[in-house]
């Protein structure tokens, strides 16, 4: 078996509390956003991580991509730990971890047209100017938008063509990683859909390994092959995705669960008795095991 | 059936194009809500729904106005009224709850205060009563310790607790009509739950009756009587929510439902509704929706089908389900 392409050795990340004074004496203790993770992410992986405001899924993300570095513990891509990476910016290792972020509006620069702000990204990458704009419409078209919206800023597009700008930028890079922090909570059902379904479409055609960040369990169970039950900083509980869903064996997973919408079948008012039971759940052994699954701890 | 409590009448909201033209975004709204009745109202991004309730409310932004229609709340139409009267009606006989709690309140009042202030305007009582009647409506929505809470600014407050401030602040004066507009759309899913079990709560205990605006057909079916779906400014089915939700008999409303993933089931690609919805100004001249729609015929995308009233439960389409 391969190595992790994603790997966090006992993973911490905490802030300071307290005033400056409070700081100075050390009396103010410490914040804990991230408590001691460690978790392996297999190339191709398509990982859900799940949990409330508060439980460090978003912080795995920014250190994952190395927006900030960890208080203690290591993050490697491959085997080379990330804080090297930092120094070397330009090099190629650098680029192989791109982010879609959850509100596109503030994600993208508002002065910037669509093809700007890709052509900037490719040439980042060092494509010759002259390739930049097909690329760009490449991009656009992998994505599922038309060149038409290429000459238009960021406010002249809806969220969910916003959204799908975004996601071209972080593949102009070619990652192998992508991390999507919350990337639909803000559309409509329908577009969460397909965004979603592309979402889906892009990490199997590019081979993409994809970090999910959510708090939308039934989305996770859509996409992902794996997730990840984060709660006040630590993992509770991972494994496959349908395994996991279907037999929580963390009681915070099965909160999340409950928590879920459920229509009809979770009306709140005593109303009339439903005519048909809701579907059973499909017992665990009637699931293929799933082939991404890793030997994480 | 009791008289309802508001009645919309062929409402409809124009917004000042460019040219001086009217570009309307709700158009010929018709829709009741019993007393103590629960309304889910249901439709995308654009479909005119938050309209609809902000036209109730006459709350619109200032570049639109009611062009058309009646909105009767109990005998009185609100279209016509003056400002006077709305400002005696809202927070007081109608309240409103918006998306998001950070922006609705005043950072720089206590929460007791912003809800001292909505009794104080409805109510002649003073100081110390409007805030035990304030420390009641917080403990009702299920924060803790609530006489001291009253003390604390918004900031102190977590999204969900923001979001149940609001709502306190929104039943202190018993109004008979809540208007939830996406109240748990920034919230974790957790506290969602949390907000839609206070509100099915609030209901059962005080009569008040509800019109809960979302894009989510699974959450608003856990806690409504009625659905109500909009799609281009119009309403497009109306029904009792156990034949809205097992028999939808609108194209749009049965690919609604089937969009949004589920926990149980097969796990395969999610149904997408193709295209986009209209943009203002450039709605076709038939139904709505005959553009995405995998079942329209050419006689949809020239002819508005009306909303049919066989029964209790109504669709406004040539080829219903």
């Amino acid at each position: 078996m391969s190595p992790p392409i994603l790997s966090f050795r006992d993973v911490t990340k905490s802030y300071p509390l307290g005033s400056g004074l409070d700081r100075l004496l050390g009396r103010g203790g410490r914040f804990i956003a991230l408590d001691g993770v460690s978790l392996d992410i297999a190339r191709g992986d398509v990982v859900g991580v799940v949990g409330e405001s508060g439980s460090g899924k978003s912080t795995l993300a920014s250190i994952a991509v190395g927006l900030f570095p960890p208080t203690s513990g290591e993050v490697t891509i491959d085997g080379h730990p990330l804080s090297a990476l930092r120094r070397d910016r330009r090099g190629p290792l650098r680029r192989r971890i791109q982010m879609v972020f959850q509100d596109s509006s503030s994600a993208l620069n508002p002065r910037k047209t669509v093809r700007r702000c890709l052509a900037e990204t490719l040439a980042l990458r060092g494509v010759p100017r002259a390739q930049q704009e097909a690329e760009a419409m490449d991009l656009l078209g992998l994505v599922g938008l038309g060149s038409e919206i290429a000459p238009r800023l960021p406010h002249e597009l809806s969220g969910g063509q916003r959204q799908r700008v975004g996601l071209a930028r972080a593949l102009a890079m070619r990652p192998d990683i992508l991390i999507a922090d919350e990337p639909v909570s803000a559309l409509d059902v329908s577009l969460q859909a397909q965004v979603i379904n592309l979402l889906s479409r892009l990490t199997k055609e590019l081979g993409l390994t994809l970090l999910f960040i959510s708090h939308d369990l039934a989305l996770v169970r859509t996409l992902c092959t794996r997730i990840i039950v984060m709660q006040k900083g630590r993992i509770v509980e991972q494994g496959p995705c349908r395994e996991v869903l279907e037999n929580p064996a963390d009681p915070y997973t099965r909160m999340l669960i409950a928590a879920v919408p459920k229509g009809l079948a979770g009306r709140r008012t005593p109303g009339p008795a439903p005519a048909a039971a809701p579907p059973p759940i499909q017992p665990m052994h009637a699931i293929a095991a799933d082939a991404h699954s890793t030997s994480s701890r | 059936m009791s008289a309802p409590i508001l009645s919309i009448e062929n409402l409809s909201v124009g917004f000042r194009g460019q040219g001086g033209g009217t570009v309307e975004a709700v158009r010929g709204v018709s829709l009741t809500v019993a007393p103590g009745e629960a309304v889910g109202l249901v439709g995308e991004s654009g479909s005119g729904k938050s309209m609809t309730m902000l036209a109730v409310m006459r709350l619109l932004p200032s570049t639109a106005r009611i062009t058309g229609g009646r909105v009767v709340f109990d005998g009185t139409d609100l279209a016509g009224c003056d400002e006077a009267h709305m400002r005696g009606l809202r927070g007081r006989e109608i309240a409103m709850v918006f998306q998001d709690p950070q922006s609705s309140l005043n950072p720089a009042l206590t929460i007791g205060r912003q809800i001292t202030d909505v009794v104080r305007a409805h109510r002649a009582v003073g100081l110390r009563e409007a805030r035990e009647i304030a420390a009641d409506a917080l403990q009702r929505v299920g924060i803790r310790d609530a006489a001291a809470r009253l003390n604390a600014y918004p900031h102190e407050f977590s999204g969900g607790m923001r979001q149940r401030a609001l709502i306190a602040m929104a039943i202190a004066c018993r109004p008979r009509l809540l208007i939830a507009d996406e109240p748990t759309t920034a919230l974790d899913v957790t506290v969602q739950a949390q907000i839609v079990d206070l509100i099915a709560e609030l209901r059962r205990d005080l009569g008040i009756a509800v019109v809960f605006i979302s894009h989510n057909l699974q959450l608003v079916s856990e806690i409504v009587d009625r659905i109500v779906v909009m799609y281009g400014g119009k309403v497009v089915e109306d029904g009792p929510v156990e034949a809205v939700e097992r028999t939808p008999r609108h194209p749009y409303t049965g690919l609604l439902q089937a969009c949004v993933p589920r926990l149980t089931g097969p796990a395969g690609p999610l149904v997408t509704i193709e295209g986009a919805p209209p943009r203002l100004g450039r709605m076709p001249t038939g139904c709505p929706f005959s553009p995405r729609c995998p079942q329209a015929e050419p006689r949809c995308s020239e002819e508005m089908p009306v909303l049919g009233a066989t029964d209790d439960h109504r669709v406004a389409c040539w080829r219903p389900q």
